[in-house]
């Protein structure tokens, strides 16, 4: 066999894509169609029952308010996305770091979880005048609400994924005299993967809201920021747009994560098509 | 009930070391309900070269002693009870798989599913730490063609080749199977049994085969010892005599006939697996 052989895919591969971009389409056309509906009958509504711009602008005046500016959504946003992913690369690390000690040793286990049931049940956001007293404004106290609220879930799935293994691969590397590095690395870490994903799932939403309540908090930048300066001056329609783009990123973010979940996770039953 | 002339696995004195040599081996698990005796006093020994199975009801301890020889399992020494011997080529369980001596298949192939076949085979050489001609060896199962496969893309026969493939790879002293064939369907069971077969009957590694098909026992092997259970202990031993390379014709024959009658009573005939 020669080694450098294209990979003889599924036979059906390139039918199959197609047929994901119909199954797509009509899954998306529905909703849609769904939101146009809304969105009229919401323009409606305001026209006809001359509603008052402060209480419920029209999806118009919405859609001119972000037009009007769009770089001031684009940079608040990626304000924000920046400490919300910051914060998930902190906690994922860290949760990473502490999963692999207490999925080694049951007594780092016992030692450290009730520390971190405690950290999940404080109120982070009652931490968060301490983080600016000891950071300031800026990037890193908001990164650190984001990956603090988002450590718990990611230690826990982390923690049973590293010790969800297939017993008769570990049996087989035990065999052979596998050094327990060997074991982590082949076998425990890529069986974590997607229990890891799972919690980014829950991960990815909690770490954008800890971003926004920071930067409630601080006033320092961001969406939040934007929302709070918004909601000052009674422009509701910037305030519905800064609400609109937030939904934006959530489904962006969320989509990149679905997209390296397939690609990582080809293998996993939970991305298959069978 | 035949009850065999000498004690099972009675050996001459000056023989070569033997594979595996196990005697008065007793074993058993703690449970909410209990202790739960797995081996009582089980003996068998594997010649270097020989193809020996072990045969058994469901939960006899098969899968215990088998795991007791691939180091896997510590057995308990029992208080007042004889010192029980396992030994690998004269040495112990554990310098066996420290020194890779042993392949290891199980039922369930253990395949890691984020690896290719070809890179799942690499694998066990590369954690042995020698150099394996995967391709050579997927040739020699029949996988061939499926080296860039993923196990997920693979019926259950060929994870099984896979498995078979990885077991062979770093050129083990001893090959422990345990119902290596079990979890496949009727049709492939027959196809890989013949092929095991031919596949043994070219290179003669040691092997101790766990099942409870009597046939595929009869078929592949130079010995059978057969196991009862509660206490497991092997109450008779039958040397199969006919002569090699075997084939699927040899079923019909009245020796093997003859043979499988003798197992199957042995067995404590209507308690007998078909």
């Amino acid at each position: 066999m020669s080694g450098k052989a294209p990979f003889a895919g599924p036979p059906a591969g390139r039918g199959r894509r197609l047929a994901g971009a119909t199954v797509l389409a009509r899954a998306a056309g529905a909703p849609l169609l769904a939101l146009a509906v809304l969105i009229a009958v919401w323009e409606a509504w305001v026209r006809l029952r001359e509603v008052r711009e402060y209480l419920l602008p029209a999806p118009s005046a919405v859609g001119r308010a972000l037009v009007d500016d769009p770089g001031r959504y684009a940079s608040a946003a990626a304000e924000t996305a920046a400490a919300a992913a910051g914060g998930l690369v902190i906690a994922t690390a860290g949760a990473m770091v502490l999963a692999v000690a207490m999925a080694h040793s049951r007594a780092v286990e016992r030692a450290l979880y009730p520390l971190a049931l405690l950290l999940k049940l404080t109120p982070i956001v009652a931490v968060y005048p301490l983080f600016t007293i000891w950071f300031g404004f800026g990037l890193w106290p908001k990164m650190l609400v984001a990956a603090l609220i988002t450590f718990f879930p990611t230690l826990v799935n982390a923690v049973v994924g590293l010790r969800s293994v297939d017993p008769a691969a570990l049996d087989l590397l035990r065999s052979l005299d596998a050094s327990p590095r060997q074991v982590l690395v082949r076998l425990r870490l890529p069986s974590a993967l997607p229990y890891l994903f799972a919690a980014l799932r829950i991960s990815v939403p909690l770490a954008l809201i800890g971003a926004v309540v920071a930067e409630f908090l601080s006033g320092d930048g961001g969406m939040g920021q934007l929302i709070l300066i918004a909601n000052g001056d009674l422009d509701t329609p910037t305030l519905f747009a800064a609400v609109f783009v937030l939904v934006a990123l959530g489904v962006l973010l969320t989509a990149v994560l679905a997209y390296s979940e397939r690609r990582v996770l080809f293998w996993h039953a939970s991305t298959g098509d069978v | 009930m035949a009850a065999p002339a000498t004690e099972p696995g009675a050996r001459a004195a000056g023989a070569p070391t033997p594979a595996l040599l196990v005697r008065s081996l007793s074993h058993h698990y703690r449970s909410t309900a209990g202790d739960v005796r797995a081996l009582d006093g089980a003996a068998l020994d594997v010649e270097a070269g020989e193809f020996v199975s072990l045969v058994g009801p469901s939960g006899c301890g098969k899968t215990t002693l088998l795991r007791i020889a691939a180091g896997l399992l510590a057995p308990c020494q029992d208080a007042g009870g004889a010192a029980s011997t396992v030994e690998v080529f004269g040495a112990s369980p554990d310098d066996a798989r420290r020194g890779r001596w042993l392949g290891l298949v199980q039922q369930e192939p253990g395949l890691l599913p984020w690896l290719s076949v070809e890179r799942n085979v690499g694998l066990v050489a590369e954690i042995a730490g020698v150099a394996a001609d995967v391709p050579a060896l997927l040739k020699r199962v029949g996988i061939a063609d499926f080296a860039r496969h993923h196990p997920h893309e693979l019926s259950g026969g060929m994870r099984q080749r896979v498995a078979l493939a990885r077991a062979l790879s770093h050129a083990p002293r001893l090959l422990l199977m345990d119902e290596p064939l079990g979890a496949l369907d009727e049709l492939s069971r027959e196809t890989l049994r013949l092929e095991l077969l031919a596949l043994w009957e070219r290179d003669r590694v040691s092997v101790l085969f766990v099942t409870h098909s009597i046939r595929e026992a009869v078929l592949l092997s130079d010995r059978i010892f057969v196991m009862g259970e509660r206490p497991g202990r092997v109450l008779a031993e039958f040397v199969v005599g006919l002569p090699r390379p075997r084939g699927e014709e040899l079923v019909s024959m009245p020796a093997f006939v003859e043979l499988e009658a003798g197992v199957r009573a042995a067995l404590g005939g209507g308690r007998a697996p078909a």
